[in-house]
């Protein structure tokens, strides 16, 4: 990849970052904070994402950049309102705008025209007040990013040369003002500039400087007078000192010809600048220069580029500035310092240093087993090494970590073009945008919480007419929310709409014999039956969350995240749906326990507390279904070498260990394993692309002594294979 | 005449990929010493604390923006010397007029070429070798 194209990628991820900004900020616009600054940060955003596109020649994206610039300029400008019907309109633009660069991306086939277009004309409708747009070149000139088609001297009104004038040369008289040498500009420069025009004589007038004793350096005291022997336009000749006429008397004459006299330009700078640009210098200076208060120039050697006697760059280069305590000063605060990576080379790096924490437990059981005392030098350095590997997989694992705001600044739109097509009011409120997750979690938080959000639009709002009937504003609110609970990420998607129809789910259930008709459920468990397969509320599939999907499936991405999702609902207040993810989907902290001959993991998360089981805790409900007494209650006792299939026959609970576990619902069971070997981290290799999914089974890993063992599902076991595994023959062992 | 290869540069743009695409063009032209920062108030620390020759700095940034950092960088006596091309969105002649006006020494249309870009920084410097 040539450094060109190694831009352009910069190029696009940073337009990510424009567009993410330029939807947060117009949201602030949508809620009425319509500051000059807010204002100021779209149309930066815009211009941005043109100026990038210029460079890289994508014509369709600069066009329609520009035209939401240009009304974006008016907005900043105050010469038109940013009202309630130009926001919206700059959100459905900001929406056609992603779909340009993704389109320059090649990321779509292309950009829907009659779309583009018609947001073009409301923008243009929107800058130029319902009038025609300005004349064709005046575009041109803002357009064809045509250095040369600027020109300082169209401006000045006696710029223009006569044009029945025939000037066969001309007289330059040019007197450097100080602040001209100031501004680091050079005469010499200049004149070689002129001798590009043509042939020319110059005389140098220093008649004018002081004797020394009197002589500033400062100030200019030569006059130059350079006779051009070529026809040359004035313009051109205008060009030449388009950077230095307001810092040197210039006269302009033409040889053979009329009088054609610039004024010296006399006016002070500072007297032209409006009243409104109030920037303080000073206090800029002072806070740049953080301690360096009193001004300690001479202690900076910059060898600046000299103008006499011969225009040379300083050689040597600027001598190091060790002698100015300038760069030391403490109180310059240093900015925030990123480097962009490769997430290939991350993701190495992360499986480099998963296998060095499977080494590393390796090397301790290899310790532990080879008998040495535990105060030994090897045990503890190796203990050491255990806190040093941890440490390395928490900082590796902290660069994957994004916010969740790169998912969370894309439903905006989703929720706009949800809202238009269902004729609903809609307002989203987001909570939580920063909080951190594991970067492959982020990217697949997208596709669920998308649905789910389609989803409460569609079937949570009421539409306007009900809402307002039902005593409710006409705009109903989703909130999408994101916070760390216990070691997880949890996402909340809420709605303030009807609620979920329990009547209405539980015959629909009944109808297509999920349940039995006459089922005792919850209402907790009425809710979830949305989840079940083939469950679809919709009487007609819709487009927005039909899509042939239906809730289950959401449910089934959620689980193949390791995460959990659950609904609560309250009728006529609105429904939550909840989502709980790890997060990461590298590494976890699990109890490793024996069952049969098998070695199984038990996240620890799920872990409330283990315990021996004693024979007068247990019990049978209907003489089959073991269950054991924990805290009052009594909690169901599940073999899971038996429903796993590792043994036929169930063990003597009284010989095992009882773990009490809890799953996302809330629901507690305590599982029966062999024995308890331990407690560790380990590193999670999915079991789905090594081999193939298995119920109960999240994933696997590799232990210390190099044997693989498996992940539980412990949601999966409570919830779903205890039910199955009990056989109406099965019997105790007694 | 000046060589490239000794001009200290600062290249000033909020936006990654701008400051990139000077870098590059600078490169192509010689010039290996580059730094960057991402607004006026970044680089105004960053020339007070370390001199350059150069200064091309965009127009449009947050916090301070490139006329900003042209007066402050004019006012300070020790960087008041300092060479300074102003990059600009288009051909804008009010911006550039006042640019003018706080001493600018030559603007920068962009999208612009490296050929372009030599063009400017031979106007301020003289040939580059």
């Amino acid at each position: 990849m040539d450094a060109f194209e190694a831009i352009k990628v910069t190029f696009f991820q940073e337009c990510d970052e424009l567009l993410a900004d330029l939807e947060a900020k117009l949201m602030l616009l949508e809620q009425g904070q319509t500051d000059l600054e807010t204002i100021n940060a779209v149309f930066r955003a815009v211009h941005s994402v043109k100026g990038g596109a210029g460079a890289f020649g994508l014509e369709a994206l600069v066009r329609f950049a520009h035209v939401f610039e240009t009304l974006m300029d008016e907005l900043r400008s105050g010469r038109k309102p940013c009202d309630t019907i130009t926001i919206k309109t700059l959100l459905r633009a900001s929406d056609v705008l992603a779909d340009h660069i993704q389109a320059a991306q090649g990321l779509i086939p292309q950009v829907d025209e009659g779309r583009s277009a018609a947001l073009v004309a409301e923008l243009e409708m929107l800058t130029h007040g319902g009038e025609a747009p300005p004349a064709v070149e005046d575009e041109d000139d803002d357009f064809g990013f045509m250095p040369m088609a600027f020109d300082m001297a169209l401006d000045e009104p006696v710029a223009a040369p006569e044009p029945e004038l025939e000037a066969v040369g001309w007289r330059i008289v040019f007197k450097p003002m100080g602040r001209m040498y100031a501004n680091a500009n050079e005469t010499g420069l200049l004149l070689r500039e002129l001798g590009r025009l043509g042939p020319t004589t110059v005389v140098l007038d220093d008649s004018e400087t002081p004797t020394l004793d009197a002589l500033s350096v400062e100030d200019g005291c030569l006059t130059w007078t350079v006779d051009l022997d070529a026809a040359v336009d004035e313009a051109a000749l205008l060009e030449v000192f388009d950077f230095v006429e307001s810092d040197c008397e210039l006269a302009i004459t033409p040889l053979g010809g009329a009088s054609n006299m610039n004024a010296p330009f006399e006016d002070e700078p500072a007297a032209v600048l409006p009243a409104s640009d109030d920037l303080d210098i000073a206090a800029l200076l002072a806070k740049a220069s953080g301690a360096v208060a009193d001004p300690v120039p001479e202690t900076i050697p910059f060898a600046a580029i000299e103008p006499e006697p011969a225009p040379a760059v300083a050689t040597p280069a600027p001598t190091p500035v060790a002698a100015a305590p300038v760069a030391a000063s403490a109180s310059v605060a240093p900015a925030p310092v990123t480097i962009r990576v490769d997430l290939d080379r991350v993701d190495r790096l992360i499986n480099v240093v998963g296998e060095l924490v499977i080494q590393q437990a390796m090397l301790s059981q290899r310790v532990l087993e080879s008998g040495l005392a535990r105060s030994s030098g090897i045990a503890l350095g190796l203990e050491d090494l255990e806190l040093l590997t941890r440490e390395i997989q928490d900082s590796v694992m902290a660069i994957r970590a994004q916010p969740v705001k790169s998912v969370f600044q894309r439903m905006p739109r989703l929720v706009r073009e949800v809202a238009d097509m269902v004729s609903k009011q809609v307002r989203l409120v987001t909570v939580g945008e920063d909080t951190e997750v594991d970067k492959t979690v982020v990217e697949r938080l997208a596709e669920p919480i998308t649905h789910m959000l389609r989803n409460a639009i569609d079937h949570g709002l009421e539409t306007p007419d009900e809402r307002i009937a039902a005593g409710k504003s006409a705009e109903g609110t989703v909130r999408l929310a994101a916070l760390h609970r216990s070691g997880r990420i949890v996402i909340e998607i809420s709605d303030d709409g009807r609620g979920i129809n329990r009547e209405r789910v539980k015959k629909i259930a009944i109808d297509k014999g999920l349940i039995a008709a006459d089922a005792p459920l919850t209402d907790e468990q009425i809710d979830n039956l949305i989840f079940a397969p083939g469950f679809s509320t919709a009487a007609v599939v819709s487009d927005i969350s039909g899509r042939g999907v239906g809730m289950d499936v959401v449910k089934r991405s959620i689980q193949a995240l390791g995460g959990r999702i659950s609904i609560s609902s309250v009728p006529g207040k609105g429904s939550t749906f909840t989502l709980s993810l790890p997060l990461t989907l590298a590494v976890l902290d699990g109890m490793v326990v024996a069952a049969a001959e098998q070695t199984l993991i038990a996240p620890l998360p799920t872990i409330v507390e283990s315990l021996t089981p004693q024979a007068a805790d247990l019990h049978f409900v209907g003489g089959v279904d073991p269950v054991i007494r924990f805290r009052d209650r009594f909690l169901p006792l599940i073999d899971v070498a038996l429903i796993m299939g590792f043994r036929e026959q169930p063990m003597n609970p009284t010989d095992g260990v009882a773990v009490v576990v809890e799953t996302e619902g809330g629901q507690q069971a305590a599982l029966l394993f062999d024995a308890i070997q331990g407690q560790r981290q380990v590193v999670i290799k999915s079991l789905e692309t090594n081999y193939q999914q298995v119920e109960g089974v999240a994933a696997a890993t590799i232990l210390g002594d190099g044997r693989v063992a498996l992940i539980l599902d412990v949601d999966v076991i409570v919830t779903d294979m205890r039910r199955k595994s009990i056989r109406p023959d099965f019997k105790l062992a007694s | 005449m000046p060589a490239a290869a000794s001009l200290h540069c600062l290249v000033v743009d909020d936006q990654m990929t701008m400051r990139s695409l000077v870098r590059t063009s600078l490169q192509q032209l010689g010039v290996r010493e580059i730094r960057e920062a991402a607004d006026g108030e970044i680089a105004l620390r960053d020339i007070i604390s370390k001199p350059a020759h150069l200064i091309i700095s965009d127009y449009n940034m947050p916090n301070l923006d490139g006329l900003g950092l042209l007066r402050a960088v004019r006012a300070h006596p020790p960087t008041s010397k300092t060479a300074f091309i102003m990059l600009t969105g288009r051909a804008d002649r009010e911006l550039v007029q006042r640019a003018v006006q706080f001493g600018v020494n030559n603007y920068l249309v962009k999208p612009f070429t490296v050929a372009q870009l030599k063009g400017k920084l031979e106007a301020v410097f003289g040939p580059l070798t």
